[in-house]
Parts: structure tokens; C-alpha cells; sequence
């Protein structure tokens, strides 16, 4: 189960941003804000299948990008990647606060 | 009618000169119909460029009130290098957001008076910052990925033209992208003079939203 709240490293073309993920299920509907530098961003199409989750955001700071995440939840850590359009998927990991 | 040609940190020089010398010739040829200036989002200072040794002298702000035209050049630098140690050429692009350019752009959109114009990396600055959300535009080859994710449509042309927002892919296509502009403003037989003039003809067919749409055969 990915509910809580995660530190998360992202990789962009402009570098690494650090991202806290907030995933709460209330009536078991699974949400989720992306906290990032200066923005809160919401997770739209949250998939929750068998400790594998995949979600998309659009962020605009530091840059307007739309992201794809596919992550797996490994006890206290969550590992995956995440994609903006046609771009190299990148390494996304993150660790349970 | 003004060109204003915007400088910020890290500009590639080619990305302003090409259309800045077409325009300029353009200009002479329209009888003076156009005053050039080099500009900044901050005001006249100088701007150093991203390739060594090259400075140029911004003379005002930007103003988005004028009529005309507002030209905005990519950046130049290291492409490959890890952006969290080097100045890529990303990073140059994405600090853009961070001054007053994208302000003053929102706000050359709404003055009917203005076409907002880039060369290579200049799309991809605005990009970055969401001023170019839902519009068509064109981009460095390197770049036209990392475009689309930004919530761009892409066409791969030379030069796109999206209405208010004609956009150019890399650095030499500021060439074709001042021929065009000079094609739109005042007409091919001004256009044509320069080319004369340049030693130049222009590369690429513009893409505009009209006319057929292609079938697959």
C-alpha cells in the first residue's frame, strides 16, 4: 500500500528535484499531492494494482512538464520511474517518512 | 513598426543575429519600417552569451506595448554535461522562468499589434515557463521532446507559424525565420531583395495551420 507520505528523488532535464508524495485513501478512493518547490501538485489517474502504482501530474515549477510515474512499493521505499512525453524514462526512488 | 530582439544570459549569438541582420536589411528595404533594438526583461545592460567571448549591449526593456515584433533567441552551451553540475543548455532555457520574460510575453499575446517570434531554444524557454501551453510550435531538433512534454503540439518544420507565435528550429533557421517574417510583414518583394542582399535562399517550407490535411498512402 502506497498511503503515507514519501520523500522522492526525480530526475529532470534540468536536474534533481526532491518531491514529498502524499497518497491518502479515504472510502478506499486513493488520492495524491506532489509537494514540490514552491507547488502543490495533484496526481490524476492513480492506479493501484498488487504494490504497483502509476499516476500522472503536470508540474510547472521549476518547468512545465507532464509526467508519467510507474513506481513499486518495496516495504519502506518505492522505486520506479517517471516519464514526461516522448523523453528517456527516468529513475524515480523514494523512501517512507 | 519595432523589432525587439531579447537578450537574456546564456543566449546563443547566432539566435540574435541571423534575424536581427535579416530584419535589419528588411527594414532599409520597407524604407525604414522597422526600428531594431536589442532588449532585456530587466532593462539596458550588458548580456553575456553562452559562447565564450561574445557579449552583446541590451539598450532597453522589453516592452509588450509596442507593435511589431518580439524576437527570442535560444541559449547556447554544453548540451550532454549532468545539469545539476553544469550550466546545460536546459538549465539556461529553464532559468528564463524565473525573470520577468515570461510576464512580458503574456503579455505581448494579448497586444494584437505583436508577433512573438523564437529561434531554436527561445520556444523551449517559454515553454518551461507555461506560457506556450496548447499553442504549435517548433524547437531545436535536440528539444522537440522535451517541447511536447510541456504541453506543446510539435511540428517538425523549419518554421512554424501559429498565429501570434512564429517559431524557428535551430540555430540557422533564424535565417529562414527573418525571411519569413519579412515575407509576412511587407510582402516577397522585400523578402526577395534580402535574400539578393544575403547571398541566401531560404530553407524549408513554413507550416501554418490551412489547407489539407495529408493523406497516408
Amino acid at each position: 500500500m502506497i498511503d503515507g507520505i514519501w520523500d522522492v528523488l526525480l530526475v529532470t532535464p534540468i536536474g534533481r528535484l526532491q518531491v514529498v508524495f502524499e497518497f491518502t485513501r479515504i472510502d478506499g478512493v486513493l488520492t495524491g499531492v506532489a509537494r514540490g518547490k514552491g507547488e502543490n501538485s495533484p496526481l490524476h489517474d492513480i492506479v493501484e494494482t498488487d504494490g504497483r502504482v502509476t499516476w500522472r501530474q503536470q508540474i510547472t515549477k521549476p518547468m512545465r512538464l507532464n509526467l508519467e510515474f510507474d513506481v513499486t512499493v518495496l516495504g519502506a521505499g518505492l522505486e520506479g520511474t517517471s516519464k514526461a512525453g516522448r523523453l528517456p524514462s527516468s529513475r524515480v526512488t523514494g523512501i517512507r517518512r | 513598426m519595432y523589432a525587439q530582439v531579447v537578450l537574456f544570459d546564456g543566449f546563443d549569438p547566432l539566435d540574435v543575429i541571423a534575424p536581427y541582420e535579416v530584419l535589419s536589411a528588411g527594414s532599409d528595404a520597407a524604407g525604414g519600417a522597422l526600428e531594431l533594438s536589442l532588449v532585456t526583461a530587466e532593462g539596458a545592460r550588458t548580456v553575456i552569451s553562452g559562447t565564450p567571448g561574445l557579449s552583446l549591449e541590451a539598450t532597453a526593456k522589453l516592452d509588450p506595448a509596442l507593435p511589431g515584433l518580439i524576437v527570442i533567441p535560444g541559449a547556447s552551451g554544453p548540451v550532454a554535461a549532468d545539469p545539476d553540475v553544469v550550466d546545460t543548455i536546459p538549465v539556461l532555457l529553464a532559468r528564463v522562468g524565473g525573470t520577468d520574460l515570461p510576464a512580458l510575453v503574456r503579455q505581448a499575446f494579448d497586444n494584437p499589434d505583436l508577433i512573438v517570434a523564437t529561434v531554436c531554444g527561445g520556444s523551449l524557454a517559454l515553454a518551461m515557463a507555461g506560457v506556450l501551453e496548447g499553442r504549435t510550435a517548433v524547437t531545436h531538433r535536440l528539444g522537440l521532446e522535451v517541447l511536447e512534454a510541456t504541453g506543446v503540439t510539435v511540428v517538425d518544420a523549419r518554421v512554424v507559424d501559429d498565429g501570434n507565435l512564429v517559431t524557428a528550429g535551430g540555430v540557422t533557421s533564424g535565417l529562414d525565420l527573418g525571411f519569413y517574417l519579412l515575407d509576412r510583414l511587407f510582402g516577397p518583394k522585400v523578402a526577395l531583395s534580402v535574400e539578393h542582399l544575403f547571398q541566401y535562399e531560404r530553407r524549408g517550407i513554413v507550416w501554418r495551420n490551412a489547407g489539407l490535411e495529408p493523406v497516408e498512402v
